[in-house]
């Protein structure tokens, strides 16, 4: 029983700390030590259920051990400030008044078309009509958008170049080539693709481009007609 | 905040209260069978043991074998009934020379089982 004492509390701490690690983006909406417990004690709760060679007790103190690390990391986590950042992590700002900020969605596993798709998911279809936006510790997203955000997603923006590469379907719909946006890079200081963290366009031509490292331009390409 | 400090001291305590509670058990239990083996493997050797001494051996064991199905895995009892048995066959056909590497096994077993339980790091992984 000792020994099954020792071996929840490892099996929860590795759990804890690989959750840790795998940050927001596997998270959902519990803190990182509410989705150890969840994953454990499912099966804690089943195998001597299942099994009846195995003493019912030995179910009990796994449970009971869960119950009492998780009692211990609330407790820490209500009382202790520093130690709150490192069991259930913190926001993370992966948009602010510069741009993109490419650091923070690594650090999460995120990528730029996670952090398009949870925009859309606020009800923001454009980047630049946002100030802010921030993925909580418990993996939810939170957007502050600009006074006039309304006016500046008059039309559907899509994805021509996330992180370095040209997404060829969205090109097409463009009716466009790689060498016309190639172009538009080079009219804006950016001589290699690689360079571009995100390039979007919308159906009346406005583009959002943010090299990597660098802060967000918005401008208009002369289209001819509405495209979208 | 009190309320969770009185829970983590509540829950420990129970963990720690049945934790000890079972290694004695099992301690005493099993010694109390590994002296009743070793008597039998005595007689054994000296091809003095009689079945009745196997059957008085099986008591002792079926005694402690309910309450240790609470804190055992009962594959290990089961293995202990096994052996036993077969002990008891060759005691009742006077068979010593089987007897007592089934005896010998028992006794193995005994010392073991507890052994299972300590706080070992081979044990914990």
């Amino acid at each position: 029983m000792g020994l099954i004492f020792i071996r929840t509390i490892i099996i929860f701490v590795a759990l804890f700390i690989v959750m840790r690690l795998m940050g927001k983006r596997q998270i959902g909406e519990m803190q990182p030590y509410e989705l150890v417990i969840t994953l454990i004690i499912s099966e804690l709760a089943c195998i001597p259920m299942e099994d009846t060679s195995i003493p019912l007790l030995y179910g009990i103190i796994s449970i009971l051990t869960v119950y009492l690390l998780h009692q211990i990391v609330c407790l820490v986590d209500l009382n202790f400030t520093g130690a709150k950042t490192v069991l259930s992590g913190s926001p993370s700002i992966v948009l602010n008044k510069n741009g993109i900020d490419d650091t923070q969605l690594k650090k999460n596993n995120l990528d730029v078309s996670d952090l398009i798709e949870s925009l859309r998911s606020e009800g923001y279809f454009s980047l630049d009509a946002v100030e802010y936006a921030l993925y909580e510790a418990e993996g939810n997203f939170s957007a502050l958008p600009k006074k006039d955000y309304q006016n500046l997603q008059s039309s559907l923006p899509i994805l021509l170049i996330d992180e370095g590469k040209f997404d060829k379907k969205n090109i097409e719909l463009t009716q466009k080539t790689e060498n016309y946006f190639l172009d538009v890079l080079k009219n804006h200081g950016c001589k290699d693709i690689k360079q571009v963290l995100v390039m979007t366009v919308d159906g009346d031509g406005k583009v959002y481009f943010q090299k990597k490292g660098s802060k967000f331009e918005v401008f208009h390409l002369q289209w001819q007609e509405t495209l979208w | 905040m009190i309320r969770t400090i009185i829970s983590i001291v509540v829950a420990l305590g129970l963990i720690l209260g049945l934790t000890f509670y079972e290694l004695n058990y099992v301690q005493t239990t099993f010694d109390q069978l590994h002296k009743a083996l070793e008597a039998l493997y005595e007689k054994s050797e000296s091809a003095t043991a009689s079945y009745e001494d196997g059957v008085a051996v099986q008591a002792i064991w079926e005694d402690k074998r309910e309450h240790l199905h609470v804190w055992m895995p009962h594959t290990v009892l089961q293995e202990i009934d096994y052996q036993l048995n077969e002990t008891l066959g060759f005691l009742y056909l006077q068979d010593y020379a089987n007897a007592l590497p089934k005896v010998s096994l028992l006794l193995g077993i005994t010392e073991s089982v507890p052994i299972s339980y300590d706080f070992r790091l081979g044990n914990v992984f």
